[in-house]
């Protein structure tokens, strides 16, 4: 008798943005609550592009026309400090620091991401695979917190605007 | 929608452990004491409201990338200083 061989971990599916993408089953993100703006997504996986690398992207598996720019918060806003809620820390099972990861929703517009959503973070438990999006009510941060210009990427633009001729 | 009239200090259960109780009312405002368990969320609908219209924003348009995109759960790492949790 031949034992059933075990049902390959490692998927590949056809993105409408990105394109074939290969990934392993063990890497998908559940969010058993959802995603506040898209009722009934839950299982996404995380993405990157080969010329980005401040961006992760939060694909579903479920609707593969979503797809939201994530970012690290404390790469922009080095004072980020979000308190999370008891039920954040319940529902998820944060109970070790190195269990979870913290995230940003990116809002962009033309010119590439330029806010970042401070108030609700998403937060990722690296171990069971399960996260969820987060509200900071009464926080201070809000949805969309414009993300600062680094200072030599300013001055480098002032530079350029000098020296355009009248 | 189900909809119930309640008194001042009059309350109403949501399930077997949430409940809700008019606190006070004033002109057009009432002011809501909530009783939950630690696992539930309560939030102001505004708030839940921005985060979705926020989440929808952040989606861009149908344009496909032209540059390789590659599985990353490596790219996830816990916070080399742990956030305070309340």
């Amino acid at each position: 008798m031949v034992n059933a061989p075990p049902a390959n971990p490692i998927k590949t599916v056809d993105l409408p943005r990105f394109g074939s993408c290969t990934y392993n089953e063990a890497d998908i993100f559940v969010f058993p609550w959802g995603l506040p703006g898209f009722d009934g997504l839950r299982a996404f996986i995380v993405l990157q592009l080969e010329t980005q690398d401040q961006i992760l992207w939060l694909q579903s598996l479920d609707d593969l026309s979503v797809a939201l720019p994530l970012g690290d918060p404390w790469t922009f806003f080095p004072d980020y400090d979000p308190k999370l809620p008891a039920f954040a820390r319940l529902s998820l099972d944060l109970g070790n620091a190195d269990d979870f990861t913290i995230m940003a929703v990116m809002v962009g517009t033309d010119g590439g991401p330029t806010f970042m959503n401070l108030m609700a973070p998403v937060v990722l438990n690296l171990k069971n695979r399960v996260a969820r999006q987060v509200p900071l009510e009464g926080s201070g941060y809000t949805v969309a917190m414009k993300i600062p210009v680094p200072e030599a990427v300013a001055a480098q633009a002032a530079a350029q605007a000098e020296a355009v001729p009248e | 929608m189900l909809v119930l009239s309640r008194k001042l200090n009059q309350s109403i259960m949501i399930g077997d452990n949430v409940q809700l109780v008019v606190v006070s009312i004033d002109r057009d405002t009432v002011k809501l004491g909530i009783q939950a368990p630690r696992e539930v969320p309560v939030h102001r609908a505004e708030v839940y409201e921005e985060i979705q219209k926020a989440n929808r924003a952040a989606v861009p348009g149908a344009a496909a990338e032209s540059t390789n995109v590659k599985a990353a759960p490596a790219l996830l790492k816990s916070r080399r200083k742990a956030p305070k949790i309340n």
